[in-house]
């Protein structure tokens, strides 16, 4: 039981749970921006999950200084590597957030409308 | 190929036998004909007199190359298909050309005149012409079926396409006839010969000759003489080829005359019984009771 | 050797440099020009490095660490191949856009650079997550790209697009992130040394991870984003996506197919789902940048199934994915590029081609490299991975690549039709820009080029010559010239081959010298009567001359590729012919998908014959010991397409009806002959199987059932050349009839009828052509009384007839002769009597034919028509020699056939004594009864002349005609339903159910296809919940 405590699990969870209101807020709200809002949210419990899987219990910061030593580095600090990836991962998704709401204003712009459902146009 | 010049003499001889007696036979028609309706007729010598009157009118039209070469064709053919066939089977000097094709031959040597009439009837821009045609055409098609059937089962029955063998075959009294060992062939040929000899009810090719113009009335004179005799040859030999094919064939000129008579006199006897049928009428005609005997003469002898 | 990643760096070091640039966009271009060039050069500098050396790939590590602690690119042949791919596609696709690139300023120059980049770096990386940071950033800069041409479409489709991969990719993050934390590490290498999928979570992490790389491949159904992508972005950037991101994705998926081994199986299932799929859809699109995207799906569906297939394939993989994957690429990018340059909406309009004809030619080969068109590498391709698919027994594989592959036909031919032959007058003209049209001529080029590098790569296919290809393509550079020099190098050149082969083939081998003869003696008369045409007649001589050179390469085929090759060369340049028509465009399309249906089963026989026998001889199918029906079924089905066969028929009439006049007795008379070919072939070769004869057996129903309807349905024609179709059909119909015998006299009779067929059926259609084009209409009840203007013409349509009725004494009564012997000999007394019946219903049309053209009465407007052209006088009447020889001396013909087929069945023989033949049960002397005929016929002659030499001629009109006078020829001329009463009792036999049937198949494949793709509702939130689906099922599956 005392593992659905630890807060590696509670993370990973609200990470997870993250992600799931991101994609019903995508697939189900009509709204563009509110879609955005969505996958941001998506993106943001991704990010928490990954956070969450380097996470080692009673570690430190991933820096070798005076509290770490090189040789018990591997039982002492948190892996390092997921957190490498989640600046990545927070980089892009930035990105890709700026470019659908960029996309957004330009659509608004042609149509003046937020509704999702006016840009079928193309289809079959 | 030697030139045979006895052969070419017999060979003669015997279109002038055949040529001559089909004249009767066609004055006899007409004499039955003529009866049947409660008239006089003609005179039994009357075909010798429009044959000698056609061939010797002097004043003659004639719409073009293939209009002139149409009555040709026909005459050819008629003759053709003499050459081709045995007449007489014992000895060799009535087989005449028989050796040089089987009764394939024959077979198809009967479109060379129709092809080449219609050729020169067609040039002859009568619409009626080409009326005719179309229905002569329609209907020889199914009337080849049921007698291609009672030819392919005699050809296994006998085991060869050659006349003149199937003919021997039949040698050596009534029982031996196909009529006898081959009825249903017979039935289905002799239902087909109906048709082939062109009287009632499958006329409706030469009705437009009724509205007395048409194809005829073009090929006057000379035209006309050629295809008379065409017409007296071809229905002796026609005749001829039921007769070797079904009754024994002949072995002298009184059989070969008897049988051709009598040949000939049941298409004539039943076209005076049954009226004409619609084209349609009888294209279909040989596709049922005919074509079935057909199957099973062939079927017997699988 | 530059250091590939200086590849990545100057491309970003540049990226970086032009937002100091400022406002000079020229500048920039021709920086961004530049460093594509130097990326170009980089690549290509170590793809021939590798290609001349078999090294080890150079691996680069980043940050002086060795993986799995840093991220290291790899160069190996693969990448080189790769990135050269895309660098070159870069390079061209920018020169491409050079006028929108200038035109939107140089902020899309730098984003297009980033997009380069981003893919060079997927290819190379061995690191998963840096795979997603550059497909991130591809994809990003995608994003960009497609609002090159910012309008109402292509913004929403972007929008589409951003949220469709960026769901896409977070798959990809998580199934890294998970993957490095079951495995510890990111390099791909290790990670697929750990063996995740043994592993719980590492499975799902894996399966993340290569689900998100497929659904990058934009597989069906999850795939409407892209498809709004392809519609609305500009082509040039539609030629990007579909052809180099494409290629990238599959090759990062070929690349991490070891993470994740067991997702293979599905991947080939779900790949090939997408092929057929989407190649169904395309089937209702008239878009044609969405038509190229549902293609483009298609193929990378295929492509993926292939990658699917690696442990199938074995050695040949590579071989089979490279060049299937280098005809897409070049071809998808060419297309697009094409679109690009005319700029329309529907493909209809593509017919604005034809103002610019080596467009034209492009597309063509185009189209053709998709379909797998020798000389094409997707042929080779093709032709390998069925070749391989069999050998491993994966029928279903193999049936499904064929149906996909088949419905892309369908929709492909449809367009090159409307391009070759729809109307372009009311389209407007257009300027063919140099940077537009050297990118799409280029590729052309290199797909060529590659193509005749795959065949060099091929196995059994060293017995044939480039030469005659190399000769047709120089008639194609001579376009240009006037017919009459074209006309004789053709000719020269025909028989130039013909003085090569046949004198050799008549000492060695008397089957295929007959067949080269009609080939090619066919060809030159036929070519002759080209002099008959004025001016340029663009294009006709290089398809006549491809058609030419197929049906060669099929008769000097020693292999089954060898064969086939000819097979579809024959079939491409035939295309061309007969849709050179007036009226072919449908006719040649469904000629086509016969063709195309016929050459699929003829390669599907192949193969499963390679997969018993292991060899590629034709003479293996004779080792064939399992699977015979089957393969003999098969095969037959693929030539009787050719043959036109009951059921496989419909294509001909109109195809030969409107088919030019000298073109028609080409497809006619020469290559129906083709399929006769390839039936004796896979007789020769099976016919010893017991099984085979029951098969046979059927065959022979068919055939005499074809030669009744055909004759039935041509005595009901009014179209002098549709007559002369049917009629073909029927004959074939005799011909197929008569090999299904498979003894002696059938044989016999079948290759006596061939020949006969190619003469009297080559001088009917010459003629009837040559007199079409003298009275300008096909209909026969238009014409009338033609003998006084044209004897030429009916002399020969004449003799033309009598050989073909059989009437003696002319040469088609042996082929009657021999029939009726070869039937009893047979028993098959049944079938032969429908063939008996058809050949006398044959009179119909014969009759209608001569008497409605050249008999009955003369129409006004064709009182001053001329004889038939002298050019097509000539070989008609050299054909009318050769009939008037064989008619008089059929032994001369009958006795070598005989020996030739003796040697299959040496049995029931004919014997014969001088010019007298005999066989078990008749006998025929053609000699002696030529000569009895004609003494007799001319007795006559000479007889009636002498009684009738004053006949006087008459005028048209003078007929006896009841009381009234006949006014006008058109009421006179007694043609039109002229057999309506034999219509009436018998019209039922030819109802056109079996054009019906395939009518109802086609309605419902459209109908089916117009439903399916209406799931593409163009809403991109159905389309995530299709991507979330697709995700949920697979895994489903896999799980």
């Amino acid at each position: 039981m005392t593992q659905y405590l630890s807060v590696e699990f509670i993370a990973m969870l609200t990470g997870f749970l993250l992600m799931v209101i991101g994609v019903w807020g995508i697939i189900s709200q009509k709204n563009l921006l509110k879609i955005v809002i969505g996958f941001s949210l998506f993106d943001t419990g991704l990010n928490i999950v990954i956070v969450s899987l380097s996470y080692v219990k009673n570690s430190t910061a991933p820096i070798l200084d005076k509290a770490v030593e090189v040789s018990d580095a591997a039982s002492k600090i948190a892996d390092p590597v997921p957190q490498a990836l989640v600046l990545t991962s927070i980089v892009i998704g930035l990105g890709v957030t700026a470019l659908m709401l960029a996309y957004v204003m330009r659509m608004f712009r042609e149509k003046k409308s937020l509704e999702i459902n006016s840009y079928n146009e193309l289809k079959w | 190929m030697d030139f045979d010049i006895k052969r070419l003499g017999f060979t003669l001889l015997g279109l002038l036998i055949v040529l001559n007696w089909g004249l009767l036979m066609n004055a006899f028609m007409r004499k039955i004909g003529a009866r049947v309706a409660r008239r006089i007729g003609i005179p039994w010598h009357q075909p010798w007199i429009d044959l000698f009157k056609n061939y010797s009118i002097r004043s003659q039209i004639t719409h073009g190359l293939m209009f002139y070469l149409g009555p040709i064709f026909r005459l050819s053919g008629g003759v053709g298909i003499f050459l081709f066939m045995p007449m007489i089977i014992t000895g060799d000097h009535w087989l005449n050309y028989s050796f040089q094709g089987d009764l394939v031959l024959i077979m198809y040597f009967q479109f060379f005149g129709m092809l080449g009439m219609a050729l020169g009837a067609g040039e002859g821009g009568h619409p009626y012409s080409a009326i005719g045609i179309s229905r002569g055409l329609s209907q020889f098609t199914t009337i080849e079926v049921p007698l291609t059937l009672a030819i392919i089962s005699l050809a296994i029955q006998y085991d060869t396409l050659s006349l003149a063998d199937i003919v021997r075959a039949q040698q050596g009294g009534f029982m031996h006839w196909s009529m006898w060992t081959n009825p249903f062939a017979t039935a289905a040929g002799m239902l087909a010969a109906l048709g082939t000899l062109g009287h009632s009810p499958f006329n409706l090719v030469m009705a437009p000759n009724e509205i007395p113009i048409g194809p005829p009335t073009e090929y006057h004179s000379t035209f006309l003489g050629v295809l008379q005799s065409n017409g007296a040859i071809l229905h002796v030999v026609e005749a001829a080829l039921f007769m070797n094919l079904f009754f024994g064939g002949a072995t002298n000129w009184i059989e070969f005359i008897v049988k051709t008579f009598l040949i000939y006199f049941w298409s004539v006897f039943v076209g005076m019984v049954f009226p004409r049928f619609r084209i349609e009428q009888s294209v279909t005609w040989f596709l049922k009771v005919p074509l079935v005997l057909g199957v099973i003469a062939v079927v017997m002898f699988m | 050797m530059v250091n590939p990643i200086h590849i990545v760096s100057i491309a970003l070091g540049v990226a970086f440099a032009l937002g100091f640039l400022g406002k000079r966009d020229k500048l920039s271009l021709g920086l961004v020009l530049s460093t594509l060039a130097g990326m170009v050069a980089i690549s290509a500098g170590w793809f021939i490095h590798f290609l001349n050396s078999s090294v080890e790939p150079l691996q680069i590590f980043t940050g002086g660490f060795k993986p799995p602690f840093a991220i290291n690119l790899q160069m190996g042949l693969a990448e080189a191949t790769f990135t050269l791919l895309i660098n070159v596609a870069g390079f061209l696709g920018a020169i491409y856009l050079t006028k929108e690139l200038l035109k939107t300023g140089k902020n899309m120059m730098l984003i297009f650079l980033v997009f380069i980049l981003g893919l060079n770096v997927m290819v190379m990386t061995r690191d998963l997550f840096n795979l997603f940071v550059f497909s991130e950033i591809q994809s990003i800069a995608l994003a960009g790209l497609i609002i090159l041409d910012p309008n109402r479409k292509s913004i929403p489709s972007g929008f589409k697009y951003v949220i469709a991969t960026g769901l896409i990719s977070s798959f990809l993050l998580l199934g890294t992130v998970f993957a490095y934390y079951f495995s510890g590490t990111l390099n791909i290498d290790f990670i697929s040394q750990a063996s995740l999928q043994y592993v719980k979570g590492g499975a799902v992490a894996v399966f993340m991870v290569i689900l998100a790389v497929i659904l990058e491949l934009k597989p069906f159904p999850a795939n409407g984003w892209a498809l709004d992508v392809y519609e609305s972005a500009h082509p040039g950037i539609g030629a990007l996506v579909s052809g180099i991101a494409g290629t990238t994705s599959l090759f990062v998926l070929y690349k991490l197919i070891p993470v994740a081994p067991f997702i293979s199986d599905i991947l080939i299932t779900l790949g090939l789902v997408s092929f057929v799929a989407s190649n169904l859809l395309g089937l209702s699109q008239t878009n044609p940048n969405r038509l190229l995207g549902y293609s483009s799906i298609g193929q990378l569906g295929l492509l993926s199934a292939t990658i699917g297939m690696q442990q199938l394939l074995g050695d040949k993989f590579i071989f089979i994915a490279l060049t299937i994957l280098i005809s897409h690429f070049f071809a998808k990018a060419g297309l697009f590029w094409l679109s690009g340059i005319i700029n329309r909406d529907d493909i209809k309009d593509w017919a604005m081609l034809r103002k610019k004809p080596i467009l034209l030619v492009l597309f063509g080969v185009f189209i053709f490299s998709l379909i797998g068109f020798p000389p094409l590498p997707s042929f080779f391709g093709k032709w390998s991975l069925i070749m391989e698919l069999s050998a491993g027994n994966q029928y279903m594989l193999v049936t499904s690549i064929l149906i996909g592959s088949f419905i892309e036909g369908i929709y492909l031919f449809r367009w090159l039709g409307y391009a070759i032959k729809l109307d372009f007058s009311d389209l407007p003209e257009f300027k063919l820009n140099i940077s537009k049209f050297l990118p799409t001529l280029t590729w052309g080029i290199l797909l060529i080029a590659t193509g005749v590098v795959a065949s060099a790569e091929m196995e059994g296919l060293s017995g044939l010559s480039y030469w005659p290809l190399i000769f047709i393509a120089f008639i194609y550079l001579i376009d240009e010239l006037p017919i009459y020099i074209k006309n004789t190098l053709s000719i020269a050149g025909l028989a130039f081959y013909s003085w090569l082969t046949l004198p050799e083939l008549y000492y060695t081998d008397m089957l295929r010298f007959i067949f080269m003869g009609i080939f090619l003696i066919g060809g030159i008369l036929t070519l002759i009567a080209g002099y008959a045409y004025k001016g340029k007649r663009r294009g006709f001589y290089p398809v006549a001359l491809i058609m030419y050179a197929g049906l060669a390469y099929i008769i000097q085929a020693s292999t089954t590729l060898e064969f086939f090759f000819g097979w579809e060369l024959m079939t491409a340049g035939s295309y061309f012919l007969i849709i050179r028509g007036k009226k072919s465009i449908n006719h040649a399309l469904s000629y086509m998908l016969f063709s195309i249906g016929g050459a699929y089963a003829i390669l599907a026989g192949f193969g499963i014959t390679f997969a018993e026998t292991q060899s590629m001889l034709i003479a293996s199918l004779s080792q064939l010991s399992n699977m015979v029906p089957l393969v003999f079924i098969l095969l037959a089905i693929g030539f009787m397409t050719k043959t036109a066969s009951l059921g496989l028929h419909i294509w001909l009439p109109g195809a030969h009806a409107e088919a030019e006049s000298d073109v028609s007795p080409m497809v006619s008379a020469i290559l129906l002959k083709a399929g006769v070919f390839g039936l004796l072939l896979l007789m020769i070769a099976m016919g010893n199987n017991p099984q085979i004869a029951t098969i046979a057996y059927y065959l022979g129903w068919l055939g005499a059932l074809t030669a009744l309807v055909g004759n039935m349905a041509a005595a009901f024609q009014e179209d002098a050349k549709r007559l002369l179709a049917y009629s073909s059909i029927a004959q074939l119909g005799y011909i197929l009839f008569a090999l299904a015998m498979m003894s002696h006299l059938g044989w016999l009779t079948a290759m006596y009828y061939s020949i006969n067929h190619f003469l009297y059926k080559a001088i009917l259609f010459l003629t009837i052509g040559a007199v079409v084009l003298k009275v300008g209409t096909h209909s026969m009840y238009k014409m009338g009384g033609l003998i006084k203007n044209m004897p030429l013409a009916f002399i020969a349509v004449l003799i033309g007839i009598i050989a073909l009725s059989g009437v003696p004494p002319l040469s088609g009564f042996g082929g009657k002769w021999l029939f009726y012997n070869a039937v009893i000999d047979k028993h098959w007394y049944f079938q032969g009597i429908i063939v008996f019946f058809s050949g006398i219903v044959a009179f119909l049309y014969l009759y209608k034919l001569i008497y409605s053209i050249f008999l009955g009465q003369l129409k006004d407007n064709l009182r001053h028509v001329t004889d038939i052209s002298l050019w097509f006088a000539i070989p008609i009447y050299i054909l009318i020699i050769g009939i008037m020889i064989i008619s008089a001396k059929p032994e001369w013909l009958l006795q070598p056939l005989g020996k030739m087929i003796s040697q299959w069945y040496p049995n029931g023989a004919l014997a014969w004594n001088g010019g007298l033949a005999t066989s078990t049960y008749g006998y025929w002397n053609g000699n002696g009864v030529m000569i009895t005929i004609g003494i007799m016929f001319t007795t006559i002659l000479i007889w009636l002349i002498v009684l009738s030499r004053k006949a006087q001629k008459v005028k048209q009109f003078n007929i006896v005609y009841a009381a009234e006078a006949p006014q006008r020829p058109e009421t006179t001329h007694q043609s039109y339903n002229m057999y309506a009463g034999y219509n009436k009792a018998l019209g039922w036999i030819v109802a056109p159910k079996i054009t019906e049937f395939w009518n109802m198949m086609s309605d419902w494949i459209l109908s089916l296809a117009h439903f399916t793709r209406l799931i593409y509702n163009g809403n991109g939130q159905r389309y995530l919940i299709y991507i979330l689906g697709y995700f949920v099922i697979i895994y489903f599956l896999v799980f």
